[in-house]
């Protein structure tokens, strides 16, 4: 009989709890009165409203003690109260990815606009992808990493918490992180996912939006998936690229990788690789010199290869797919050496 | 509101890190040649070192019949550094000895005072303060220098302030000064030795420089046969690790042996080739 009660009792909080969540949801939709509360909507929660699925990653609410571990995890590699070991001895994920939004168009996300974007907000030129907007996508992993990677990726590309249990000990060569710490790092991507106002909606769309989510009318999904990637896609390119035709030299974005790109890890006292530099004469003249090599000195050969982890060398440097530096903005880098080392 | 608050963290972290505009790199390891540079280890580093001293190239122990020197072995040192922080750094050895000196185990401990900025702080300041422990079996020759009474005996202490100053990319220049201390000489000699020094690095590219490193004891007893040492050599960084191609007179890899066991002359063909070899590691 006691055993009776207290599973009524359970059961109806459980019923109770799934009511409230549920009618809070419904509580920040029926509100809505005007395209400017919409804004700082989460994009998920209102295609989840619309009528979308939840990805398997869905989190109702951003915890947001969970949000600042994982953003600590995330930024200094372990909690800033050193309470849990280091993930990697070698990284930290802001060496390869960036935490904010990297182009101006988020529908396209062009190399050309990644560049100008980064340049404009001086955002390190770095060679994966931001951080920002990662809990919106629905496959990671993508396209020639499997190349690099080999069936390693293949329990990533439709499930987030793997990719990020596949970075920390693949890609930083660090240890395998703990259900609470995988948990905390999908809070703090939780807080930096796509909100309505990153997707550059304009008034019509907003007021269609608008009238979409009052009426349950599914065809704002379409005009919301379109207006971001939902893949990064990853294409590796040519060990030894060939000029583009047409082609002419921009110095500008040229410094701009170099200085934000190559420099965000191997500049001087950072401690991140092997190999540190500055942007001297000495630096550049060096580099000038390895360019027609075909070794981890060459600058198109790194950028376009990277390095692999090997026995005694653990750590390694990732490669630039075309989606993160095209071999335009490859040749602006060759140039911008050449013309600096003279 | 947090997320701005994290964003607002960032930028402040980020200005933080970058308005330091420190100088690096004045030398590309942690010795010039034999004696300490100015150059640290990063927090948690930890290096792996190879010093190898060959026997003369010439002279009564050179020339062919040693192969110039390398049939002999003059001094090897294998030792651990680690970097505590970045601006302390302990290390421990063991190499053969040179003279009477054999069988040292030594330590160190060293600590960055001052390092050069691009606008503001002029030099690289680094203490290092090291003591060496011979641990062979003493001498029953009350005359020798190795003839230990005690355990304290067997020490010697280096203390000294190394100070440099990269002039451009090319160029870096250090000067040191120190004490150098033996609890038991032999009855000519002295204690406890003033000592000077300097080096001159030119780098030819990112890769390859030219060093000098010359060290002068100033109150050096007449009645012994101890020389200055001096040495020439060539660094080669190769990432993760570098290596110095060295010439020198003085046998000794540590700043405690030789300071006052460098009885060498280069006039009379007694200098020899060495090499060190170092390998960073993560931690």
């Amino acid at each position: 009989m006691k055993k009776a009660i207290i599973s009524f009792v359970l059961l109806m909080t459980l019923i109770v709890t799934l009511l409230s969540i549920d009618n809070m949801t419904k509580n920040r939709f029926s509100t809505l009165e005007k395209t400017n509360d919409l804004k700082e909507l989460s994009v998920l929660d209102v295609l989840l409203e619309l009528g979308e699925k939840k990805p398997n990653h869905y989190l109702i609410k951003a915890n947001q003690d969970s949000v600042l571990m994982g953003y600590e995890m995330v930024n200094f590699g372990q909690l800033k109260d050193k309470s849990n070991a280091r993930i990697s001895k070698f990284f930290v994920c802001t060496d390869c990815h960036n935490q904010v939004i990297e182009v101006a168009d988020l529908s396209a996300e062009t190399t050309d606009d990644r560049l100008s974007y980064g340049a404009k907000n001086d955002l390190p030129f770095l060679p994966a992808s931001t951080f920002y907007g990662m809990y919106n996508k629905t496959h990671w992993y993508n396209g020639d990493y499997a190349l690099k990677y080999g069936d390693l990726v293949k329990p990533t590309r439709d499930t987030l918490i793997n990719a990020i249990q596949l970075c920390a000990v693949q890609c930083s060569q660090g240890r395998s992180l703990k259900d609470w710490e995988l948990n905390a790092i999908m809070h703090y991507y939780k807080s930096i996912e796509f909100k309505i106002k990153d997707l550059n909606l304009n008034q019509s769309e907003l007021n269609q939006l608008l009238t979409d989510i009052a009426t349950h009318n599914t065809r704002s999904v379409e005009i919301l998936k379109s207006k971001y990637k939902s893949i990064n896609a990853a294409t590796f390119g040519d060990l030894q690229p060939k000029q583009p035709d047409n082609y002419s030299a921009d110095l500008k974005a040229g410094e701009y990788i170099f200085k934000n790109g190559c420099l965000h890890c191997h500049g001087m006292g950072k401690d991140i690789t092997n190999f540190e530099f500055d942007n001297d004469k000495l630096t550049l003249s060096f580099l000038e010199s390895k360019l027609k090599k075909h070794n981890s000195y060459s600058v198109p050969y790194i950028v376009r290869k990277g390095t692999y982890s090997v026995s005694g060398r653990k750590q390694y440097m990732p490669q630039y797919p075309l989606e993160k530096m095209s071999n335009t903005q490859l040749f602006d880098l060759i140039n911008y050496i050449k013309s600096q080392s003279k | 509101m947090f997320k701005k608050s994290i964003v607002l963290i960032s930028i402040l972290l980020s200005g933080f890190s970058f308005s330091q505009d420190k100088i690096w790199d004045t030398f590309e390891g942690t010795r010039a040649l034999s004696n300490h540079s100015t150059e640290m280890l990063y927090k948690r580093n930890m290096e792996f070192r190879v010093s190898h001293k060959f026997g003369d190239i010439a002279g009564d122990n050179g020339g062919l019949q040693n192969f110039y020197g390398f049939d002999n072995l003059a001094d090897v040192r294998i030792a651990f550094e680690y970097g505590i922080t970045d601006n302390i750094n302990i290390g421990l050895g063991r190499s053969k000895g040179v003279n009477e000196r054999t069988g040292v185990v030594d330590m160190f401990g060293k600590i960055r005072l001052m390092q050069q900025e691009k606008k503001g702080k002029p030099l690289n300041i680094t203490y290092v303060s090291s003591l060496a422990f011979s641990y062979k079996e003493a001498s029953t020759d009350s005359t020798s220098s190795n003839y230990y009474q005690t355990p304290t005996e067997r020490l010697i202490f280096t203390n000294q302030l190394v100070i440099s100053r990269k002039v451009s990319d090319r160029l870096s220049l250090q000067f040191n000064a120190g004490y150098h201390h033996r609890n038991l000489v032999t009855f000519n000699d002295v204690n406890g030795l003033v000592f000077t020094g300097g080096v001159i690095r030119y780098r030819f590219t990112k890769t390859v420089g030219l060093i000098t490193e010359y060290n002068r004891v100033w109150n050096r007893s007449e009645d012994t046969e101890q020389k200055n040492p001096l040495a020439f050599g060539v660094e080669l960084l190769t990432g993760g690790h570098n290596f110095t191609l060295v010439v020198s007179n003085h046998q000794g890899v540590n700043e405690n042996i030789f300071l006052s066991n460098t009885t060498s002359d280069w006039l009379k063909g007694q200098w020899r080739i060495g090499f060190t070899i170092n390998r960073r590691f993560k931690l």
